[in-house]
């Protein structure tokens, strides 16, 4: 039980700060509604298609993308590099359990970060006489929960190979983006998805382009695909861990 | 006092690249008793003991900590459970406070003795309510200290403990160390400083570039140990001095001066024979043990 609380008593500044950040940030898109709309598009844009272009196509999710970078750093090799390493490391608890709790963690904050949206912005639209459906705000709160764990695994990895302060999330921006680079070259893009477009629902059949409106069913083998890579990138984190030395 | 081993280890070795920092290490510590493990800087003191506790993975041989492998994590892991360790860096979680980084500690094992911590954290006089990060060095090490002594674990494995701490509060150490290993703890600490370790130790490991270069209980220091001072009319004798039970020799103009290890009278009618003019036997410290141990003859010549 403590092993949960030590994992949320080290990442809960990052999570809180993240999840206040999301908050305001969407609070913000709904309140200065009209005057951000003009800034985006020429042409009037629909309630949903302004929440669309503006959060889930637009800043927000780039925003959150960085959040799931933060959550995901840490770990054993940042202690070492503050000399509680060995403390951790004198616990009768495997490093596989000490990265496991740091995982749980970590994902169930990344959910909770993508539910932020889904609960601002329908709560927050009737406000200025909008509606937003909460149908497809949960709807994008699961492909953002989804990309979100995945993206928290690779920057949980990169804190497993790199202990420096900045080394890890750096590495991690850099392979976040070389895999969106290589997700749009052509030969490649029929074997990798396009992390941000499952996010955003671009150009994906789940999504009508015209209204910025999810209609079809979630893509739930993208969804499944998604997270067994994310435990993939968990267990060779695992692995390394288990063969460091500290 | 037991003869069983609560660590041994063969040729236990650790490499980094090119560099052994432990080569082919046979380390024996007996249970219940108190064994300082002295090396100098970078002997390889720390890389053992995080080697024993499953920090770092040796490069080749095998060891055990209390009967259990140290390189099986499940096995290394169970016996961490009776182990209390106190590390060389005794840095802390810091975003805890004093009170609840104690409740975390406690949680992880049975042997954990709730009046002993209240006491201890009244005679530190550690802040319950204090951020680790606010303490000092000398406080921090304390609280270190209050969470390997809080439990009875069978052993406990303490790396420079007095580092940071006022003389007050190490004589305080010492005289803990004492009383746990009275109620049956086996105590494995490493220290630079000697006058600790020859007041409550009561065996002696001494490391030197990663290898074991002696071992022995105190009582056989005082016993077996002297040194033979040689004089001469002229120059000593360039001759290597060979005869059982001779650690080190050194020679300086018209004086020979010899460790020697139970053969000392040998050593001494050894050294009339080759005409030496005077010949003194006394006892030595383990100070001067461990520097003629440790030192390299650019260490005496630079």
């Amino acid at each position: 039980m403590m092993l949960w609380y030590k994992a949320w008593r080290e990442s809960r500044v990052r999570f809180l700060v993240s999840a206040v950040a999301l908050a305001i940030v969407c609070a913000g898109f709904v309140f200065f509604h009209r005057d951000v709309s003009g800034g985006i598009s020429d042409e009037p844009l629909s309630y949903p298609m302004y929440i669309w272009r503006i959060t889930y196509q637009g800043y927000l999710r780039e925003l959150f993308m960085i959040l799931a970078i933060l959550l995901g750093l840490g770990g054993l090799a940042r202690e070492r590099d503050r000399r509680t390493a060995g403390f951790t490391l004198a616990l009768p608890v495997s490093r596989w359990r000490l990265l496991a709790t740091r995982t749980m963690v970590g994902f169930g904050q990344v959910v909770l970060l993508a539910t932020i949206p889904a609960i601002v912005l329908p709560l927050l639209s009737p406000l200025i006489g909008q509606a937003y459906p909460s149908s497809q705000a949960w709807a994008f709160a699961i492909l953002w929960a989804t990309v979100g764990s995945l993206i928290f695994a690779m920057s949980l990895l990169a804190s497993v190979l790199f202990a420096g302060e900045f080394t890890a999330p750096v590495a991690a921006i850099l392979g976040l983006t070389a895999y969106s680079f290589l997700a749009d070259v052509r030969p490649l893009e029929r074997y990798l998805t396009d992390i941000h477009d499952v996010m955003s629902g671009f150009d994906m059949p789940y999504f009508e382009e015209r209204t910025g409106v999810l209609t079809g069913p979630l893509p739930w083998a993208t969804v499944f695909t998604l997270f067994f890579a994310a435990a993939a990138l968990i267990v060779i984190g695992a692995w390394i861990t288990n063969r460091q030395d500290f | 006092m037991s003869d069983a081993r609560v660590i041994e280890t063969h040729q236990l070795t650790k490499r980094f690249g090119q560099f052994a920092a432990v080569e082919a290490l046979d380390l024996n510590v007996r249970a219940q008793q108190i064994t300082g493990f002295l090396g100098r800087n970078g002997a390889g003191k720390s890389t053992t003991i995080k080697m024993l506790l499953g920090m770092t993975h040796p490069t080749s041989g095998t060891g055990t900590l209390l009967g259990r492998s140290i390189d099986d994590a499940k096995e290394n892991r169970e016996a961490r459970r009776d182990i209390a360790y106190v590390g060389e860096d005794k840095q802390l979680y810091a975003y805890f406070t004093v009170e609840e980084l104690i409740r975390f500690t406690r949680s992880f094992y049975a042997d954990w003795r709730p009046e002993v911590a209240k006491r201890l954290l009244a005679d530190y006089e550690l802040p319950p309510k204090r951020k680790v990060r606010a303490l000092s060095k000398g406080m921090r090490t304390k609280l270190a200290l209050l969470l390997a002594l809080s439990r009875k674990p069978e052993l406990l494995i303490l790396d420079e403990p007095s580092e940071g701490l006022d003389p007050v509060a190490i004589e305080e150490l010492l005289q803990r160390l004492v009383g746990a290993a009275s109620e049956g703890t086996t105590i494995f600490f490493s220290s630079h400083q000697i006058a600790e370790v020859e007041r409550i130790a009561d065996r002696v490991c001494i490391l030197d570039h990663g290898t074991l270069v002696e071992d022995f209980s105190l009582d056989e220091l005082r016993k077996d140990y002297r040194r033979v001072t040689l004089g001469f009319a002229t120059n000593a004798p360039a001759d290597e001095f060979r005869m059982p039970g001779i650690r080190r020799v050194r020679r300086a103009d018209r004086q020979l001066s010899v460790l020697v290890r139970g053969n000392a009278d040998a050593v001494a009618a050894q050294g009339r024979s080759m005409n030496a003019v005077s010949v003194d036997v006394v006892p030595i410290s383990l100070r001067e043990v461990f520097l003629e141990s440790v030192r390299s003859e650019s260490d005496l010549h630079p």
